[in-house]
């Protein structure tokens, strides 16, 4: 089947394309979307949410915690009881402690061995299940990118959305073998500096005009186009052209996106579940972003990836406004609130939400005041809820100190693995890259992470 | 002589098949043999594929070589591996071999084959045979021969393929069961896992049979239901005489010439970049003169924009990306204008293609000159970083393009096969590590190839100080103290000079003007000063050259497929091995070769990559693979544009006028019942997006608002002539950025050699851009744009919407469309909104965006 289907992909011909009338999407992703889905099982999971703590949550002081270790070990946290047995989590993030049955903690997912582990740049592995480097290696696209051109959601949304810069601690990542047909769609939202206003996201949103006279103009187009005839019989370039102007003009007449990111219409109660105010920090607006990607799944879009800054932990965190204590109660405030609307709206069964950083903590701390760690590749944690995973476990065990793990270690790509298994798309899937080599969506014959299935 | 026999000459040339005298006909061997009859099945059930057990660790712990282009090896870990587990001689069907290809046990890959067929017989036989290997060397295979090579058939059609192997041992014999096969045109052929073929439209098809890891080929050509009259064609040179020869031959009807209008557009946007103006438009309408469309081909390619576009297309595909570690990018982006502005000045002049590539490849820093001169001409540029004059330093007066060697990756293995890609039109990537399943080059060949790049001091891209400092330690070619003092006092001379304008500048208290004024030129001179300094520190490692012997060793390969590396100098397709002494620069005698008259590849790749710019698709394509497997679709076209192109003395003029002047570019894109279907064949013209950065020129040309560039500290006039890419800081301008990002203008990186680095493929952003940008929805309506202008200038509506079309598809509207535009500007609450959104709607329409 998978040479046959590569062989089909490659020589999507004019003429099969025209007899197929530019089914799917368009010629090239139809062909790759039987292959992706020929293995016929029903998946649970249907949409994603990916939470990239941008920089490195410390595993020590979250969800791996050492009482028993001296103070430099342990550091200033205690840990609290969890409505999971055997699963103690840090003091600060309450929330989540009474919700642990929604999520899997895996405590032994790892990029050691990886080009750029323990590194800012690592996120190129975290955030496309492939050992990506800066240079010398293929660039593997993000795991949205891919879902999104296996994947089609409703005709008016986007397949792929992001809050946050995806590119982020990850250079280059934009540039992918896809190409920029599958980037995401970029919402601006809880930036640091709300001057700073990505042109994307207007790009989604109709800037000054009535939606009467938009289809007004999207009318004429349809019929300037109809006009000009010639260019009517031909291949998957104009087709292609055509759906997705289609699905341009629908997202931008469509009241849905608008008002899926439209968070004041969400009411209070809820929406401030999701908010959190530090002193000295005042509200923490990318929290707010974990709020649009729920309303986002619950609009269909098929992957969403949210960027949960600062897990910058080189300094003293331990203070009460500390920008670290920060990052602990917004996500603790975020995460279970996600999880609990996806629980109340039916959708957390068909829904994977993932959290993890580009690495670990040192064991030790430093110098620098209370909490303060460095950068640890060896071992760090990821949290895994919805979608089909077995929730309310831990998964892995590391030493002592939580340097190293002891037991059930899985690299990234078998997390890559897992997550696209149970979005129901076969991992090996070939895709091309733009020099035509066949690559496997996950490259290296990694297990899946059979505890969570 | 046929194209095939061309292929296959070419496959004998290339030296991996050598044929033998038979003396006595040998028996063919009874059982099957692993290496000749089972590792074959491996291939063709897909077992040793690089995503399966071919894969460098395995797959679920076994593990094969890639293509089964090691029986001896495959052997052993079929034996050995896994405590033998994998074979049962006793009872070959209960061989976990078996259960799992016939899916019988568990297996990821699942169901390969099924009990009781050929290939399932042929492992069985073998494994309760002993599963022995056999004496290899017996098993190589001298020849591989397909019949028919090429055939005639029709529509409906089917008939088999016959494969025949000449092994070293002298047998031969029909291994037609244990190939694979492929079309490379499904729009006319398929076939089977068999050898089938089965014809199902018309046009011409490649196909590639493989045996083991030897590939070859067969070509079948269907013809269409003759016509009752084929349409008298008009031949404008020879180009048309081969085209129209194939569609005959295929009773494919061409489409009709398309209109003037259309030509005027095409033409326009193919050579300068640029929609032709209303203008130009009206003005060639109404030229009665016969010859006009090769007056406009002359007169079009006399402009810059000529120059831009093909500048950017070099720079594309020679990855000009160049940066030094020192954190300020300032003299890299100098060094990108430079690179792409040296390469713009030879276009001007019409240097002959080869003597420009030869000015490239054979550069060296210094030029022919002393090594004074040389830092002069540094110091001359780096000053110039931030003058205006920037772009007209004497850089681009040099003979020879240094530059070439800053770029990444440009020497050893990975600069052969830069090399390679960009001038040969050959794709080398694979065969680094290992032979390619689908083309004949082996790893000896490119590591013996790469050692022409082996001898060159380069500084290829970025380099941190450290390693600049190892290569000044290793090769002496720092600067000189003396050379070092001349620099500082350069550099002394700008501060000091600027000191001294800032005190002036300072002492001017009751006149600000005159303060700014002398202060700004202070800045300046501070900032040259600080170029040289940092240029000090660049020369050290910028220096390019020959070095003498082999200090950087030999070309050598580590993959995980393991390390190799060959110690001889040997050409692409040559027999025997160069010899090059330690004092010669082995660059000399690799132009000499490119440059040669039969040199198979040089002239060949750029006129087909010509040929691809004007036609979407190349006589070979992808244009990047020239392959012996990847057959041009017309043979003889190509090899008469080659020939009267090395004639021409490699005019590159030459072969753009030709090309456009011939009818077969002039063909409308409206296609008749018996070409829509043709992809093959250049019936009808195939319409194509525009590349990036011209539409982002046409949007400023068509709305009167064209984009403001910093490119790097230096203005330019039109994003074409952007010399570098986004990545370098080159652009200076967010929403252009995001347009050239989203329209896909290649981001030069040296790790993707493909022509496909330019992105031409529809994409959801690319539509939500042009329908709702906010900067392009500013330029439709703003005060300053045409829109405005046309509103104030011209009263009746019929006329408005007439130039809105000239601005936007370059032609007039016919009598419909004006009437559906009248209507929509009506049905509006303002003129302005009305004609706001025809604007909009016009942006929007696939022909804007078409070049058709």
């Amino acid at each position: 089947m998978k040479l046959h289907c590569q062989s089909f992909q490659q020589n999507v011909s004019r003429r099969a394309f025209l007899k197929l009338g530019g089914a799917g999407l368009f010629g090239l992703t139809f062909a790759e979307v039987l292959c992706a889905q020929a293995n016929g099982r029903q998946p649970r999971a249907r949409q994603a949410i990916f939470i990239f703590l941008a920089g490195g949550p410390p595993q020590q002081d979250m969800f791996d915690m050492k009482p028993d270790q001296p103070l430099e070990v342990r550091g200033p946290f205690r840990p609290i009881r969890s409505n999971v047995p055997g699963l103690d989590i840090c003091e600060h993030l309450p929330r989540l402690s009474r919700c642990a049955h929604q999520y899997t903690v895996l405590r032994s997912v790892t990029s050691r061995g990886y080009p750029l582990a323990g590194d800012h740049h690592a996120g190129l592995a975290w955030k496309t299940g492939n050992p990506r480097a800066l240079r010398g290696t293929p660039k593997y696209p993000m795991y949205g990118s891919v879902v999104a051109k296996l994947r089609s959601g409703p005709s008016d949304m986007p397949n792929f959305v992001a809050m946050g810069d995806v590119a982020s601690m990850a250079q280059g990542l934009r540039e992918n073998y896809l190409g920029p047909a599958y980037d995401p769609l970029y919402v601006e939202m809880g930036s640091r500096d709300p001057r700073q206003v990505d042109p994307l996201t207007q790009i989604i949103v109709p800037q000054g005009i009535a939606p009467a006279e938009f289809s007004r103009n999207a009318e004429l187009v349809r019929s300037l186009d109809q006009q000009s005839r010639q260019l009517d019989a031909a291949g998957p370039v104009i087709s292609g052209m055509d759906q997705f102007q289609q699905q341009a003009f629908d997202i931008l007449r469509s009241p849905r996106l608008r008002e899926a990111l439209a968070l004041d219409r969400e009411p209070r109660q809820i929406r401030d579940r999701y908010l959190v105010e530090m002193q000295g920090y005042g509200r923490l607006n990318y929290t707010s972003r974990v709020l649009a990607a729920r309303r986002l799944i619950e609009a269909g879009v098929p992957y969403v990836y949210v960027d949960f800054p600062y897990w910058d932990w080189h300094g003293g965190v331990a203070e009460n406004n500390s920008a670290g204590m920060a990052s602990l109660a917004g996500l603790d405030a975020a995460l279970s609130a996600l999880l609990e609307d996806l629980h109340v709206r039916g959708l957390l069964d068909t829904t994977l939400v993932m959290a993890l950083g580009e690495m670990g903590r040192t064991p030790r701390m430093n110098r620098n005041g209370p909490a303060a760690r460095d950068h640890w590749g060896a071992c760090q944690f990821a949290i895994m809820a919805g979608g089909g995973v077995r929730a309310g476990q831990v998964v892995g065990a590391t030493d002592a100190q939580a340097a190293y793990v002891r037991d059930a270690e899985y690299k990234v790509a078998s997390l890559g693995k897992t997550m696209y298994h149970l979005l129901g798309i076969d991992p090996d899937t070939e895709l091309h890259t733009t020099d035509n080599r066949p690559l496997k969506l996950i490259t290296e014959d990694v297990p899946l992470i059979r505890e969570v299935l | 002589m046929t194209r095939l026999s061309i292929v296959f000459l070419t496959l004998v040339g290339f030296g991996f098949i050598a044929p033998q005298a038979l003396a006595v006909e040998p028996a063919v061997p009874a059982g099957p043999l692993f290496s000749r009859h089972v590792v074959p099945i491996f291939s063709k059930l897909g077992c040793n594929a690089g995503a399966c057990h071919g894969a460098v660790q395995g797959q679920n712990g076994f593990r094969l070589s890639l293509f089964g282009m090691e029986p001896v090896l495959d052997h052993v870990r079929l034996l050995r591996d896994s405590g033998g587990r994998r074979i049962n001689t006793i009872d070959p069907d209960a061989s976990l071999l078996l259960l799992k290809a016939s899916g019988q046990s568990t297996h990821r890959g699942g169901m390969r084959t099924t009990p009781g067929s050929a290939d399932y017989r042929i492992l069985r036989d073998w494994l309760g045979q002993g599963a022995k290997l056999d004496a290899v060397e017996k098993s190589l295979i001298n020849r591989l021969r397909v019949s028919p090579q090429e055939k005639l058939g029709k529509a409906g059609e089917t008939y088999p393929l016959k494969v025949e192997a000449t092994f070293a041992d002298g047998t031969v014999e029909d291994v037609t069961a244990l190939c694979t096969f492929e079309s490379n045109n499904k729009d006319v052929a398929d076939v089977d896992r068999m050898g089938q073929v089965r014809l199902t439209g018309v046009g011409d098809a490649p196909i590639v049979v493989r045996y083991r890891s030897q590939p070859a080929l067969a070509t079948v050509l269907v013809p269409g239901k003759p016509l009752d009259k084929f349409p008298a064609l008009v031949e404008k040179n020879f180009i048309d005489k081969h085209i129209f020869a194939k569609l005959r031959k295929l009773n494919i009807e061409p489409s009709d010439e398309c209109d003037d209008a259309t030509f005027l557009r095409r033409v326009s946007l193919d050579v300068t970049g640029a929609l032709p103006t209303p203008d130009e438009v009206r003005k060639f309408l109404a030229d009665p003169d016969p010859a006009r469309r090769a007056i406009k081909i002359d007169q079009l390619l006399e402009q810059p924009g000529y120059t831009a576009v093909w500048a950017t297309k070099f720079a594309d595909l020679l990855k000009a990306r160049i940066s030094y570690e020192d954190f300020t990018h300032q003299p890299a982006q100098a060094s990108i204008r430079q690179f792409y502005d040296w390469t713009r000045a030879r276009l001007k002049d019409n240097t002959p293609y080869d003597e420009m590539v030869a000015r490239m490849v054979l550069a060296t820093s210094l030029d022919g000159r002393s090594r004074e001169e040389w830092i002069d001409e540094v110091i001359e540029s780096y000053s110039d970083t931030f003058s205006d004059k920037i772009g007209k330093s004497r850089y681009v007066d040099r003979k020879t393009l240094d530059l070439f060697w800053h770029r990444f990756d440009s020497v050893g293995v990975k600069g052969a096969v830069q090399f390679a890609h960009s001038f040969l039109g050959l794709r080398l990537q694979c065969a680094q590590c290992h032979r390619h399943p689908s083309d004949v080059w082996t790893q000896d060949d490119v590591l013996s190839l790469s050692n022409f790049f082996m001898r060159t001091k380069a500084n290829t891209g970025v380099m941190s100080v450290k390693e600049a400092g190892q290569i000044k330690k290793t090769l002496g070619t720092g600067l000189t103290a003396t050379e070092k003092n001349k620099l500082t006092e350069a550099a002394k001379k700008f501060a000091d000079g600027g000191k001294k304008l800032h005190d002036q500048a300072k002492a001017k208290k009751g006149n600000k003007a005159d303060a700014d004024r002398l202060q700004a030129e202070a800045t300046a001179l501070a900032q040259r000063a600080g170029a040289i300094t940092r240029a000090i520190k660049i020369l050290e490692v910028s220096y390019v050259g020959h070095v003498k012997g082999n200090a950087f060793g030999w070309a050598s390969v580590t993959s995980p497929l393991g390390t190799q590396n060959s110690e001889t100098f040997r050409l692409l397709g040559e027999r025997d091995n160069a010899k090059i002494a330690d004092e010669q620069d082995p660059r000399d005698l690799l132009v000499k070769w490119m440059r040669s008259s039969d040199n198979p590849f040089f002239a060949r790749a750029i006129v087909n990559r010509v040929w691809a710019h004007y036609f979407g698709r190349g006589i070979v394509d992808p244009p990047d693979d020239l392959s012996p497997l990847n057959p041009p679709t017309h043979p003889e076209l190509l090899q008469e544009l080659e020939d009267s192109f090395v004639k021409q003395q490699y005019d590159l003029k030459w072969l753009h006028r030709t090309i456009m002047n011939s009818a077969t570019y002039q063909r409308s894109s409206r296609t008749r019942p018996t070409n829509q279907f043709d992809s093959r064949n250049f019936a009808s013209f195939h319409p194509r997006r525009m590349p990036a950065e011209i539409l982002v020129d046409a949007l400023g040309q068509a709305t009167g608002v064209p984009e403001v560039f910093k490119a790097g500290g230096a203005p330019v006039a039109k994003a074409i002539e952007i010399p570098g890419t986004i990545a370098d800081r080159m652009v200076g301008n967010p929403s252009v950025e995001l347009a050239f990002t989203i329209f896909g203008r290649p981001t030069r990186n040296a790790e993707a050699l493909c022509d496909c680095d330019r992105e031409n493929r529809p994409a959801l952003v690319q539509s939500l851009y042009l329908a709702n940008h906010p900067d392009l929805l500013k330029k439709i309506s703003s005060p300053k744009g045409r829109l405005t202008e046309l509103l104030k200038s011209q009263s009746d509506d019929a006329r408005r919407i007439d130039d809105l079309y000239l601005w936007t598809l370059s032609r007039l509207p016919t009598d419909a469309e004006r009437q559906i535009c009248v209507e929509h500007v009506r049905k509006n609450a303002s003129v302005i909104r009305g004609f706001e959104g025809l604007l909009w709607s016009l942006l929007n329409t696939r022909e804007f965006i078409l070049n058709h």
